[in-house]
């Protein structure tokens, strides 16, 4: 005989795979990953470049000393000379990036908050540093004083690990919060298929007929779900390994970094993404199972496409690290356990106390729904 | 022999935006099949006869009353019971996108029919229901009358003990109503137990042994077709309900 879980496990998969709109929903979020990151990482490229190249144009209402020239020159700065209103004007009209006055020693730099103005000020500032220092060393030197000897009273190293390389952190993350994203949705279309769907279209109640226990209809189902979704998630990672590896290549803002995950990390996020499609196929299931159509489960289940997301998007904008209490909240501890990994940690304390919340969560929503399914309310709501 | 007492069934209806009421679609039923027999349920709709199936076939739990298969509840052996028994009604759906043979199968396989025999089955059953053309088509590309033809391989599949039909010719044509018809007669020779509702009192004229007529959730007369026309004086099992559902009428 047959496992019962085995047969209906059978009949879901071939469901599943012989709908067009289920494949679409397993596969088109995947294919957007590598989309994603070379995206992403050609604009983080493309902004790098800008920073040196598009915003130095710097108006100056005064008339600099020959050295001040020769920073402007080294720094890469573009000037234009002229009086003050008309470099206000210039500058209201985007024809430079910020603008500088004189007053004795009192020098002004001028603008408005905002991209441009905020990259050309930090040119400034350098430019700044630099003629300070040249200024400071002449008047040293006039009081025959060696310059370099008070510049160098104290000496100061620098002890810090080089952290991830910010851009690299931004992508992978990114891109890992698309397969959760992905796994998601393509666990939402079988599981409101498998049982709103199955409970309009009238086949859930041949179902019931069978001599077969509600346990094996739920577990059989949720295998199902949770393996479309798995496909889902392996597949974009697949993909975004690919993806992570042509950025390493192709783009300068990652240079001597290596965007791909390494063999352990691969176990890792591995397990993370059976978690997630063991946690989100339950959910969506149990969601699914209340409502009476199709379309009721499909609005019921929108909100956990969010929910899914944000939490792991603030976690990482606010670089929250992983923690024993947040490895127990679903839904973010996913995140900060990549996040974690990405900074070099691998705390297995944390992924098996993921697994395990997630366990007793699975375990709940299942014996919910089984419950459900024993009581005739399944098919007749009302 | 299955054996139904005092079968109750309470709804709650929405009566309003916030109101509801409760109300009786089966008050109090009570009959027996034996084996080798056709039991009618017969009676207009929303007379209550598919919400008494439902209950029979175990989709259902009564709110009051008993139902034994051989002296077995649902409660206590609700797999060994739907193992023996079919249901069949005009409304049931098969899965779209599996062919027959699939279908069969896995019914068959559900029903825990010895693998070795699982095949053989399915060619008999197909041979009889002249569904060899079909066989392996999805279903979502056969016509009703096919379809009618695969749900009814698949009550065939498992070789029940008792086949509970509801309204299981409703809305086919007269080939495909006689292919139901020819198989419940066949089924029954064979020794089995058939409950079959229907609101075409020709029909069950034809083939029932015994008729339960049931108004309003209430059986109004139970007898042989014959029994229920000799009581009512009318020639037809339609006048005899039309007669029955007066004489309810003025007692109320």
């Amino acid at each position: 005989m047959k496992n019962k879980v085995w047969l209906i496990l059978k009949k879901e998969i071939r469901e599943t795979f012989r709908d067009k709109k289920s494949l679409s929903m397993m596969l088109i979020i995947p294919i957007l990953i590598p989309l994603m990151v070379l995206g992403m990482s050609a604009l983080f490229e493309a902004q790098m470049n800008e920073d040196i190249n598009e915003y130095n144009k710097i108006g100056i209402a005064y008339e600099p000393t020959e050295v001040e020239k020769e920073i402007f020159k080294n720094l890469g700065i573009e000037v234009v000379y002229g009086e003050v209103d008309d470099l206000k004007e210039k500058y209201s009209f985007g024809e430079l990036d910020l603008y500088l006055t004189k007053e004795d020693t009192v020098y002004t730099i001028n603008g408005t908050e905002g991209a441009s103005t905020s990259y050309a000020s930090k040119l400034v500032e350098s430019y700044f540093v630099a003629y300070k220092q040249f200024l400071q060393s002449e008047y040293l030197a006039d009081k025959n004083i060696d310059p370099n000897e008070v510049f160098d009273i104290i000496k100061l190293d620098r002890n810090i690990a080089e952290s991830n390389n910010y851009f690299s952190s931004y992508v992978t993350v990114y891109s890992f919060l698309f397969i959760i994203m992905a796994i998601t949705v393509s666990a939402t279309y079988p599981a409101t298929d498998s049982t709103a769907g199955e409970k309009e279209r009238g086949t859930l109640e041949t179902l019931l007929t069978f001599p077969i226990k509600s346990r094996d209809i739920i577990v059989g189902k949720f295998l199902s779900v949770s393996l479309s979704a798995a496909i889902t998630g392996f597949l974009g990672l697949i993909l975004m390994e690919i993806a992570l590896y042509l950025s390493s290549n192709w783009f300068t803002v990652f240079e001597g970094v290596d965007l791909t995950l390494s063999p352990l990390h691969l176990v890792v996020v591995s397990l993370v993404i059976i978690t997630f499609s063991l946690l989100i196929s339950g959910l969506c299931i149990a969601i699914a199972s209340k409502c009476k159509t199709f379309k009721e489960a499909q609005s019921a289940l929108t909100p956990l496409n969010f929910i899914c997301f944000f939490p792991g998007m603030i976690a990482f904008m606010l670089d929250i690290e992983s923690s024993v209490w947040l490895s127990m909240i679903p839904f973010v501890n996913v995140t900060t356990i990549f996040t974690d990994m990405t900074n070099g940690i691998v705390d297995w304390l944390d992924i098996g106390l993921m697994f395990l919340s997630t366990g007793v969560i699975i375990f709940v929503v299942l014996w919910l729904i089984i419950r459900q399914y024993k009581s005739e309310k399944v098919l007749f709501t009302n | 022999m299955l054996k139904v007492e005092n079968v109750k069934k309470k709804f709650i209806k929405q009566t309003g935006k916030k109101a509801k009421e409760e109300f009786y679609a089966n008050k109090g039923i009570s009959f027996e099949a034996k084996e080798g027999t056709i039991v009618g349920i017969l009676g207009p709709n929303g007379a209550g006869k598919s919400t008494l199936l439902r209950m029979i076939a175990g989709i259902l739990e009564p709110t009051e009353g008993t139902i034994e298969y051989d002296g077995m509840t649902h409660e206590k052996y609700e797999l060994a019971i739907k193992k023996s028994l079919a249901f069949l009604s005009g409304n049931t759906k098969i899965y779209n996108s599996l062919s027959p043979y699939e279908l069969l199968k896995m019914c068959a396989e559900l029903y825990e029919v010895p693998e070795g025999e699982i095949e053989k089955r399915i060619e008999e059953i197909s041979k009889t229901l002249g569904m060899e053309q079909f066989l392996y088509n999805k279903i979502e590309n056969l016509s009703t009358g096919q379809t009618q033809r695969v749900n009814i391989a698949r009550c065939l599949v498992h070789n029940p003990k008792y086949y509970i039909l509801d309204e299981a010719t409703s809305g086919l044509d007269i080939i495909s109503s006689q292919i139901i018809l020819d198989f419940i007669k066949s089924e029954k020779s064979k020794g089995k137990t058939v409950l079959y509702s229907t609101h075409y009192m020709e029909e069950a004229e034809n083939i029932c042994d015994e008729c339960l007529m049931i108004n309003e959730g209430v059986v109004i007369k139970r007898g042989t077709p014959e029994e229920i026309k000799v009581f009512t004086k009318t020639t037809n099992l339609r006048d005899a309900f039309f007669k029955l559902i007066e004489g309810v009428h003025d007692e109320k």
